[in-house]
């Protein structure tokens, strides 16, 4: 016998096609499992957002008082869109009963959530608000949980106005161009603005990263020497404009603020480095999702948007909470 | 008959596609809901668009070359198809006829510059990718003004989740492409010259073979690949977006590694990118439904493409000590 190339492909072929087959009309064995099984789908877990967030909801489910399964996953950046449509797509499969997802994008992920929804998965959106005129154009109706960023982003905004005078400077670092969250904070910051007449004087994207808001605040101190306030759509972007700054040495004449209150934020608020920021909750998120998805199942009524809380934090109201 | 042989021959020739198997039927056993028809299919549509990136970067590799700007550049695609695609001025089938066609005309032309560059000035193509990398990224960002293009036509969104036989449509372009490459590569002279263009590129040209030529096609044949790729990434997921694609380059030279091809050129096959571009799908979908964290599946992942590289190694070895036997 001659062992060829030809041959050994053809066996193995065939052992694939076997295990396909045998996959294909083998009927899922065993009982079957009735406590709900829920899957949390998020962003970049590299974010400490998300991270708070997935502890949060394991910590519900281990001491919630309604029994069900959890699995929670998250993309490796920001931008992996795909990778999100991926999980989705792997937990349909898995036929889970309930989808909680913070979409990466507000319009790609719409149409595998609609065939989610069409397998008789409740799926529930939080954190980044799907496009509505998307949804509206497929006719679907998925319940939206998550924090008013337009009005948290008003909030942080008007704070750091209240600290200028009208006709001062300010820039504006958003997020991601094409995400909602990002688009409602600078709505947000620019509303507050031009309530108190400053002259936005720019709007960059640092597309959610530290690393990035550093280079573009460096460069944009040199272009606007008098700014004095740099607005940024969220922590991880403060922080780097935070180092920016320091580097050019104009830490006290510029204030930053931030969105999210990120931990690595919380020294830096306490020294004045960044004057204000806000909390929406991130767990809180999660788990009020979780709770929507939970009573959907049960009742099988369909439910409206929820907003969730969001406060603004300075140096003092991380002292009162101390005190 | 030698069994010591055969099993060298086996480990030799077909050790990527013996692995699949043994992967596979780990998951059948140890992840539930992995051996249903729905999880095929997905694993079917998931690999599709890493299998016909992995295509190209396995003519490029097998000149010793690099393609980091894949990514990228199949970010440029989707955007200009999608600008040509969303015209209001054109009938649609028109519409759909051009965007692919300017899809593959942009990937083409990315990649005749990262060829006839890096061949006219002696540069590596690790160096000329990584411009071309963020030249792609820039202007995709550039053209469509950073914004997610969609609403493409329904008849276009519909085809993408459309089987055949059971068989996912996007699937069954990608496994055409990697069939008809396959064919080139294994039956043609164009293929069996740029094995030996990787091999040996001097004695190639001493034999009267243009070896700068072989050295810009390959990134032609890259660039096609990707403008391909980039039209089932849009039937896919219905949108067109400057940010997407970051680091599929990686996956695709993975998927092109595990199949055994050799970094440094002249070694490798088609059927073995195959298997390494399900190895990889495989992985990531079997992993995920096991329950493993984020972190856990990125480690394990890299393990296995250290170990499909360890691997390659001892195969070296028995193929060399089967020829040194004959």
């Amino acid at each position: 016998m001659k062992v060829t190339r030809l041959t050994i492909t053809v066996i193995l072929s065939a052992a694939l096609f076997a295990v396909l087959l045998y996959s294909g009309l083998k009927p899922s064995f065993g009982p079957r499992n009735t406590t709900p099984h829920i899957a949390l789908v998020m962003k970049s877990l590299a974010n400490e957002f998300f991270l708070t967030m997935e502890h949060e909801a394991r910590a519900h489910q281990k001491s919630s008082a309604t029994e069900y399964r959890l699995t929670a996953n998250g993309i490796r950046n920001e931008t992996d869109v795909s990778g999100q449509v991926r999980i989705i797509e792997n937990m349909i499969a898995q036929d889970v009963d309930a989808l909680i997802v913070a979409p990466a994008d507000s319009r790609a992920l719409i149409p595998v959530c609609a065939q989610a929804i069409q397998q008789g998965i409740v799926v529930i959106n939080i954190d980044n608000r799907f496009n509505q005129q998307t949804l509206a154009a497929k006719s679907l109706q998925i319940p939206f949980v998550g924090p008013g960023n337009r009005k948290g982003a008003k909030m942080v905004g008007s704070y750091l106005a209240d600290h200028l005078e009208a006709g001062d400077g300010v820039a504006v670092l958003e997020g991601i161009p094409t995400a909602h969250n990002s688009q409602e904070r600078k709505a947000g910051f620019i509303e507050a603005f031009r309530e108190k007449a400053l002259d936005i004087l720019t709007i960059r994207s640092a597309e959610w990263d530290m690393e990035k808001a550093n280079i573009v605040v460096a460069a944009l101190i040199n272009e606007y020497p008098d700014v004095k306030g740099i607005a940024c759509a969220n922590d991880s972007m403060a922080l780097g404009a935070v180092a920016a700054l320091k580097a050019a040495g104009k830490l006290n004449s510029v204030y930053v603020v931030g969105f999210d209150n990120i931990s690595a934020v919380q020294e830096m608020l306490k020294n004045g480095q960044i004057l204000a920021t806000a909390d929406q909750f991130g767990g809180q998120i999660a788990v009020n999702g979780i709770e929507y998805a939970l009573e959907i199942l049960k009742t099988g009524t369909h439910k409206a948007d929820q907003e969730t809380p969001v406060e603004l934090i300075t140096k003092q109201s991380i002292e009162n909470n101390n005190e | 008959m030698n069994t010591k042989r055969i099993m060298h021959m086996l480990l030799r020739e077909a050790g990527v596609g013996i692995a699949l198997v043994l992967i596979c039927l780990l998951f059948v056993f140890i992840a539930p809901k992995f051996a249903t028809m729905l999880n095929f299919t997905n694993i079917l549509v998931q690999i599709s668009i890493n299998m016909v990136l992995a295509i190209g970067l396995t003519f490029v590799i097998l000149l010793g070359g690099i393609d980091l700007s894949v990514g990228s550049v199949l970010a440029l695609c989707t955007i200009v198809a999608g600008k040509v695609l969303t015209m209001d001025s054109l009938s649609v089938p028109m519409a759909i006829i051009l965007a692919v066609a300017a899809s593959i005309i942009t990937g083409i032309l990315c990649g005749l510059f990262n060829g006839y560059v890096s061949n006219r000035w002696n540069l590596h193509p690790f160096i000329v990718t990584l411009g071309m990398l963020n030249i792609a990224r820039g202007a995709a960002q550039q053209i469509s003004n950073s914004r997610t293009i969609f609403s493409f036509p329904a008849v276009f969104n519909n085809f993408g989740s459309q089987t055949f036989a059971g068989v996912p449509v996007i699937f069954l372009i990608s496994l055409i492409m990697i069939i008809i490459a396959g064919f080139m590569l294994r039956k043609t002279v164009f293929g069996r010259v740029i094995y030996a263009v990787g091999n040996n590129e001097e004695s190639a040209r001493l034999s009267g073979h243009n070896s700068g030529f072989y050295k810009v096609i390959v990134f032609v044949i890259s660039g096609f690949c990707v403008g391909v790729a980039a039209i089932l990434y849009m039937l896919r997921l219905n949108m067109a977006s400057p940010i997407l694609g970051v680091g599929f380059e990686l996956n695709a030279i993975a998927a092109a590694v595990i199949g055994g091809t050799s970094m440094f050129g002249g070694k490798g096959s088609l059927l073995g990118t195959f298997f390494g571009a399900c190895i990889i799908g495989v992985l990531n979908n079997g992993l995920l439904l096991i329950g493993m964290s984020d972190n856990a599946r990125l480690m394990v992942t890299g393990f296995i493409i250290v170990a499909a590289v360890v691997a390659d190694y001892y195969r070296a070895r028995v193929s060399l000590s089967l020829q040194t036997e004959q």
